[in-house]
C-alpha cells in the first residue's frame, strides 16, 4: 500500500505538469462516486421494499385517518379534517384504553428488564451447560403469541386455573383473574414480562460479554462486593443497551395487541367486559374492523405513533444529556 | 508496610498438566521493590495474580506480613494493583476512579477528596481530576492508575507490566519515576515485566523466572556478574552474554576449530556430567587476540555507536546464514578498523569467563 502510493506520487512529480489542476481531480472523484453508487445499490432493496409496506401505508394511513368512511368503502369516504382526531381525544373509549397500555406496559416492562439484567448476570458466570440455559431462555421469544396465551389463560382460569388451585392449596383466595381491573393487567403483563425477558437477557449478556475482565479484578480489589461490582461496573457499562431495550420494550407495550386479544379465550375486541385491559392496539381493531369506522381506526393509529414518537424522544434526550454529563 | 512469602507456591491452570507457577518460593522484605522477570508467559502475570488473590494457589501458601493469605480474597488481603491496561472505571472520573476504594472501605467525602488530592499531587495529576479515562492520554491514564494504589496506601502494591502500553521515551521517564515514587512511599512492591533492562534499573532485587520456576532472584549487580545457570546468563544483560559450548580439553574448551582457555578446577567441574562445557563472556570482555589464538570468528555487522562500537560474528566454522550472524558479539573501541567479512580471533578475559556445565546448565564456580 505505502510502497504503491509511493511510486504513484514519484510518477506524478515526474510527469510533465498538467495544464490545469482541475482535470486529475476530476476522474478521482467519479471513480468515487461510481464506487459510492455500488453502496446505495447494495442498501436500495432495503428502501425499497421500506418504501412499499412502510412508508406508503404509513402516508396511506394519515390520509384516511382524514375521512369519515368504512372499511368496504375505504377510498370513497368524505373528508372530515381532523374531526377523526377532536372525537378520539373526546373518547373515554380512547382514554381508557391509553391508561390500560400505559398501566399494562409499565407492569411488563419495568419487571421484565430488571429480571433480564439479573439473568443476564447469573448467566455470564462461566455455570455449566451455559449454552443450554441460553437457548431455553430463548425459547419464550420463538412461542407464537396465540400458543402462550391460551397456554396462561388457561393457567389463569378462574374455576380450574393451576394458579387458583396453587392459590388455594396455601390457604389463599381464588382470583377471577380475567374479570378485575388490576388482576387481568398483572396476568396480561406476566405473559408479555414471560415472553419477552429471555430475549432482553440475551441483548444484556451480549453486551456483558464485551466488558473487560481486568474491570472486575480492579474492583475486586477496590474491595467491591459482587453486588457492588454489579452496581458499578455492570450498570454503567450496560447503559446504552438499557436505554435501547426500554426503547423497544416500550414501542412493544404501546403495540400491545395479541395477549389481550386471546387473554379471554374468545378473541373480542372488547378487552374484558368492561374494556378493563382493553389496550390502543384492540381499541384500533375494533374500531376499524368491529365498527368498520376505519377513518376512526386510522386515527388511534396515528395517536398511538405519536406516542412511541413522544417516549422515544424523551429517551433519547435523556441518553443525550447522560451521555453530555459524561463528558 | 510488610512483607510478602511465597512457600512453595503452585498454580496449575485446569486442563493444563504442567503448572504455570512451580514451587515458587521468595521471600520480599518489608519496603523492598522486587521484579518478576522473564519471557512471555514464563508465569510472572500467574504468580502476581495469585498474590493478590485473583488466581487460586493450588499448593503451597502466600503470607503478607504475618497473616497467612492464601484463601483470603483480594479485598482482605491489603493489596493494590496496577494493570497492564490499567483498568480504570470508564465512566468515573479520574477523581472518582482514585477514590472509589476509599468510598467502598466506608472513608468520608471530605477525607476522601483530601487523599485524593494528596496522591494526585504526587503524580500531576490536579487538573485533569474532573476528567474521565478517555479523554486523558496514555501515560496520564498510567498515572491515574498508580494513583488508584497509592491513595488505599496499602501493605504491597502489585503491578503488572505498566509501562508496557507506553512509547519507548516516556516508558524510560515513567520508569524512574515509579522506582522514585516506591523509594518515597517504602511501600512494599512486587513488579512484572518481560523488560530485563526494566527490571534491572528499577528492582531491589530481580527474580528470574522461566516456565514457571524460578531461576535465581538477586541483586542486579549480582546477576548480571554471576548468572545461576545458562538461562540467566543469557536473558540478562544487554546485548546478551556470549555463550558457546565445547569439549573440555587440556587447558580449555574446544569450539569448532578454536579454543578457550579455562581455569582446570572450572573446567573440571563442569566437564563432570557429559564432557561438554559452556563458556559465557559478556561482550565488553572480549579481547581481539591474535591469529590462531582463541576462537576464530567472521564479522557480520558492524555497529557504530559513537560510545562504542559493536561486532557481530558468527564462528568460522558455523555455517554463514542469518541464524548464526550474531552468534558472538564484541564490544569494541569506536571507530576500531574492523569491516563486514573480516576475521578475528577472539579471546575473553580469565577473569570474566562463566563456566556452565552443558548438561546441568548450572553454574560450576
Ligand atoms: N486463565 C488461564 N488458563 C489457562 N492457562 C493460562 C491462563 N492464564 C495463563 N495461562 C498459561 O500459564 C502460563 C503463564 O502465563 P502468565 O502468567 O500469563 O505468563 P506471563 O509471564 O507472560 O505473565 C502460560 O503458559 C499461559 O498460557
Ligand atoms: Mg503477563
Amino acid at each position: 500500500m505505502t510502497i504503491a502510493s509511493g511510486t504513484v506520487r514519484e510518477a506524478a512529480i515526474a510527469a510533465p505538469p498538467p495544464r490545469s489542476a482541475a482535470p486529475p481531480a476530476r476522474p478521482r472523484k467519479r471513480r468515487q462516486l461510481t464506487r459510492n453508487r455500488w453502496g446505495y445499490a447494495y442498501v436500495a432493496p432495503f428502501f425499497l421494499v421500506f418504501a412499499a409496506f412502510s412508508l406508503y401505508p404509513f402516508m396511506y394511513t394519515a390520509w384516511v385517518s382524514l375521512h369519515e368512511t368504512s372499511l368496504s368503502n375505504i377510498n370513497g369516504g368524505t373528508w372530515v379534517g381532523l374531526e377523526n382526531y377532536r372525537d378520539l381525544l373526546q373518547s373515554e373509549f380512547f382514554w381508557n384504553a391509553t391508561r390500560n397500555t400505559f398501566t399494562i406496559g409499565i407492569l411488563a416492562t419495568v419487571p421484565q428488564l430488571c429480571m433480564a439484567l439479573g439473568l443476564a448476570h447469573l448467566l455470564n458466570y462461566k455455570l455449566r451447560g451455559r449454552t443450554f440455559f441460553r437457548t431455553v431462555m430463548l425459547m419464550p421469544y420463538a412461542t407464537s403469541i396465540a400458543a402462550a396465551t391460551l397456554v396462561f389463560s388457561q393457567l389463569f382460569g378462574r374455576d380450574y386455573g393451576l394458579i387458583n388451585t396453587m392459590l388455594e392449596a396455601v390457604g389463599l383466595q381464588a382470583i377471577d383473574w380475567e374479570a378485575g381491573t388490576v388482576s387481568s393487567q398483572v396476568a396480561i403483563a406476566v405473559i408479555v414480562t414471560w415472553r419477552w425477558t429471555g430475549y432482553n437477557a440475551l441483548i444484556y449478556l451480549a453486551a456483558m460479554q464485551s466488558i473487560p475482565g481486568e474491570l472486575y479484578e480492579a474492583a475486586e480489589i477496590d474491595g467491591a462486593s459482587k453486588w457492588k461490582q454489579f452496581l458499578h461496573v455492570t450498570i454503567p457499562s450496560l447503559r446504552p443497551t438499557i436505554l435501547f431495550t426500554i426503547v423497544v420494550s416500550t414501542i412493544g407495550a404501546v403495540q400491545l395487541f395479541g395477549e389481550p386479544l386471546l387473554f379471554a379465550g374468545n378473541g373480542t375486541t372488547s378487552g374484558g367486559s368492561s374494556g378493563q385491559y382493553q389496550t390502543l392496539g384492540l381499541l384500533m381493531y375494533q374500531q376499524g374492523w368491529s365498527n368498520f369506522h376505519i377513518g376512526q381506526a386510522a386515527t388511534t393509529a396515528w395517536a398511538m405513533f405519536m406516542i412511541i414518537l413522544v417516549i422515544v424522544g424523551v429517551n433519547a434526550v435523556i441518553g443525550r444529556l447522560r451521555a453530555r454529563a459524561d463528558r | 508496610m510488610a512483607t510478602v512469602s511465597f512457600q512453595q507456591a503452585s498454580r496449575i491452570y485446569p486442563k493444563s498438566e504442567r503448572p504455570a507457577v512451580d514451587s515458587l518460593d521468595l521471600e520480599i522484605a518489608d519496603g523492598e521493590f522486587l521484579v518478576l522477570v522473564g519471557p512471555s508467559g514464563c508465569g510472572k502475570s500467574t504468580s502476581l495474580r495469585m498474590l493478590a488473590g485473583l488466581e487460586e494457589v493450588d499448593t503451597g501458601s502466600i503470607v503478607i506480613g504475618d497473616r497467612d493469605v492464601t484463601d483470603s480474597p483480594p479485598k482482605e488481603r491489603d493489596i493494590a494493583m496496577v494493570f497492564q491496561n490499567y483498568a480504570l472505571y470508564p465512566h468515573m472520573t479520574v477523581e472518582e476512579n482514585m477514590g472509589f476504594a476509599l468510598k467502598l472501605a466506608g472513608l468520608s467525602k471530605d477525607e476522601r477528596a483530601t487523599r485524593v488530592r494528596e496522591a494526585a499531587k504526587i503524580l500531576d495529576l490536579e487538573p485533569y481530576l474532573s476528567r474521565r479515562p478517555k479523554a486523558l492520554s496514555g501515560g496520564q491514564r498510567q498515572r491515574v492508575a498508580m494513583g488508584r494504589a497509592i491513595v488505599r496506601n496499602p501493605q504491597v502494591f502489585l503491578m503488572d507490566e505498566p509501562l508496557s502500553n507506553l512509547d519507548a521515551k516516556l516508558r524510560v521517564q515513567t520508569r524512574t519515576q515509579i522506582a522514585a515514587l516506591q523509594r518515597r512511599l517504602g511501600t512494599t512492591t512486587v513488579y512484572v515485566t518481560h523488560d530485563q533492562v526494566e527490571a534491572m534499573t528499577m528492582g531491589d532485587r530481580v527474580a528470574v523466572l522461566k516456565d514457571g520456576v524460578l531461576q535465581q532472584c538477586d541483586t542486579p549487580g549480582v546477576l548480571y556478574d554471576r548468572p545461576a545457570n545458562v538461562f540467566v546468563a543469557g536473558f540478562i544483560g544487554s546485548p546478551a552474554m556470549n555463550l558457546v559450548t565445547g569439549d573440555a580439553v587440556d587447558g580449555g574448551v574446544q569450539v569448532g576449530s578454536g579454543m578457550l582457555p579455562v581455569p582446570r578446577d572450572h573446567l573440571t567441574r563442569a566437564a563432570a556430567s557429559n564432557g561438554k562445557v559452556t563458556v559465557g563472556f559478556r561482550p565488553e570482555t572480549v579481547r581481539l587476540v591474535g591469529p590462531g589464538e582463541g576462537l576464530p570468528v567472521r564479522v557480520n555487522v558492524v555497529e557504530q555507536l559513537g560510545s562504542d562500537a559493536f561486532l557481530y560474528t558468527s564462528l568460522a566454522d558455523a555455517p554463514d546464514d542469518v541464524l548464526h550472524s550474531a552468534d558472538l558479539v564484541v564490544r569494541t573501541e569506536p571507530r576500531t578498523p574492523v569491516a563486514a567479512g573480516q576475521q578475528l580471533w577472539l579471546g575473553a578475559d580469565r577473569g570474566a569467563l562463566h563456566v556452565f556445565d552443558a548438561q546441568t546448565q548450572q553454574r560450576v564456580d
